[in-house]
């Protein structure tokens, strides 16, 4: 039988709280963390919504050496971050675990060339190039040398999504495996889900794992919007992302970071760590279907849940709480639900559902890991965390999604499902002990 | 902002390549004497070198190829051990050559 890992840390920067406290409260409240767009001049945008941290975030704040900073994108800072605070809520001392034995396993966004003073700056050197030669005379050979006379050489190093997984590890000392998943919305759960099969294989006896994502900038926002899934409900910034209601207009884009340690049962044990639950399961299937829309029976999704169930060995009648995806697309909350019943039989009826991103948004490659997050403090503090926003109820999702207030529930199991783009579907489970 | 290579000499040019090196490395402009090693004593790894390069560049407002530091570097420490023999004296030696040349 494999070995049992346990989380021992968690650690967050989120559109609602950049420490793990201010997070617990906020989505204990029901806070939105949605707000018109500061980042950028987002008056010509169809979309002028997104859910931001805030600028209390010092991206320099955990970066040692200092420098190391300058080479951070706003990503992997939010990483960098999440991981000092996860390792620190473990009280992990330096010397606790050999370096060859603590590893990263970090879900990360393929944009971070996208940071919004790298699109300003490439922005400026075409416009630049176009006031030396004139638009006619537009063409790559000049836009290269511009570019090169106008950029640091060093920009490129921002821009590569593996490089959040190298400053968390040389933050730690981090010699043992590394990694990055790149599977868009899926990618936070998912590195979470490999963090533990690396302990499991033996190959670490601490994993830093979660997910890091920044997309709040021109590119990302054009993008997301162009593609029909963003809400563009701008006169109503709190109440724009509306998980399973009947008024849902699409997700509202965030940022932030999520990261929890974690051990080997018998390694966190005789440290006397405090253990804030088992990661008991982990299942990821594919679609392979369509490249957005998902499977209509909603096989795909719902045998995650159910292949997580079983590694997890976990009856579904044992679930107590969901942690749903739960976007806000139209799509998405009528699949996830089939999926949830699909899995869990008539369980479904029974058990409570809920969207933390109502609250704080679609944190895209961070999205699994900070709801893994919110799966453990609604475990520990004792708690379901609600679905904001839930006024008008959709005949086709009609399970119980935890309108609008938390509720006070001792949980024994809990799940977390995260679906992306490209059809990836993946589900943790985790249980208290 | 490019600026007058002729006018960088001496103190002027001192303080230009000790504040570059301070933002290039993020440490404090009093760490940055004549005989601090670059690496050993400042922490510069190789890509810091670029990025000094660049900002050199931008306050000479004309072209500085990393491939005139390297070769300044192969006459100047031919034997050296980089880590510790590159000092900001060094450094402040090549930029002194690139802005008069």
């Amino acid at each position: 039988m494999a070995e049992r890992v346990v989380v021992t840390g968690v650690g967050v920067v989120t559109p609602v709280g950049t420490d793990l406290a201010a997070f617990a409260a906020a989505v204990r409240a029901g806070r939105s963390g949605v707000s018109r767009i500061t980042a950028f001049d987002c008056e010509s945008f169809e979309t002028r919504i997104a859910a931001q941290v805030g600028p209390e975030f010092d991206p320099a704040a955990y970066a040692q050496p200092p420098k190391a900073a300058k080479l951070m994108s706003r990503a992997a800072a939010f990483a960098v971050a999440a991981a000092a605070m996860a390792r620190d809520d473990a009280a992990l001392a330096p010397d606790a675990v050999a370096g060859d034995r603590l590893g990263v396993s970090l879900g990360a966004g393929g944009m971070g060339p996208a940071d919004v003073d790298m699109v300003e700056g490439q922005l400026e050197t075409v416009v630049e190039v176009v006031r030396r030669s004139g638009i006619e005379a537009f063409a790559i050979p000049s836009f290269a040398r511009v570019y090169r006379e106008r950029t640091n050489p060093l920009s490129m190093l921002r821009g590569l999504p593996n490089l959040a997984a190298a400053h968390v590890a040389i933050q730690h000392g981090a010699r043992g495996p590394n990694t990055t998943v790149a599977t868009a919305c899926t990618a936070g759960t998912q590195a979470v889900g490999d963090g533990l099969r690396m302990i499991q294989r033996g190959e670490a006896d601490v994993v830093l794992a979660g997910g890091a994502d920044a997309m709040i900038n021109p590119v990302g926002v054009l993008g997301f919007s162009m593609l029909g899934t963003l809400s563009s409900r701008n006169d109503d910034p709190p109440r724009a992302s509306r998980p399973f209601d009947l008024e849902r207009d699409g997700f509202v884009i965030g940022e932030g970071a999520g990261v929890v340690v974690l051990e080997r049962e018998a390694f966190a044990r005789a440290r006397g760590a405090r253990i804030w639950a088992e990661l008991a399961g982990y299942a990821a299937t594919c679609d392979a279907y369509r490249l957005t829309d998902e499977r209509p029976d909603a096989e795909g999704a719902s045998a995650a849940i159910r292949r997580c169930l079983a590694d997890a060995d976990i009856a579904p009648a044992d679930v107590g709480y969901v942690n749903a995806h739960g976007t806000g697309t139209r799509m998405n909350d009528l699949m996830e639900t089939r999926a949830i019943k699909a899995a869990l039989g008539t369980h479904a009826q029974h058990v409570p559902v809920s969207s933390t991103k109502s609250m704080i948004g679609h944190l895209l490659a961070a999205a699994g890991a900070v709801e893994l997050a919110t799966s453990l403090l609604a475990l520990r503090d004792g708690f379901l965390p609600p679905t904001i926003n839930y006024q008008t109820p959709d005949p086709e999702c009609d399970l119980d999604y935890v309108p609008n207030v938390a509720r006070p529930a001792r949980i024994g199991v809990a799940l977390s499902n995260s679906f992306g783009f490209g059809g990836q579907n993946a589900c943790l489970a985790i249980r208290r002990c | 902002m490019p600026g007058d290579p002729t006018v960088l000499t001496g103190g002027a040019l001192d303080a230009l390549v000790r504040q570059i090196i301070a933002d290039v490395l993020v440490v404090s402009l009093e760490r940055v004497r004549p005989e601090a090693a670059m690496g050993a004593d400042l922490g510069a790894e190789s890509i810091d070198y670029l990025d000094l390069l660049f900002r050199l560049e931008e306050a000479f407002g004309k072209p500085v190829q990393p491939s005139r530091w390297t070769d300044f570097l192969r006459r100047r420490l031919p034997a050296g051990n980089f880590g510790t023999s590159i000092t900001v004296a060094v450094v402040r030696e090549f930029a002194e050559q690139e802005a008069g040349t």
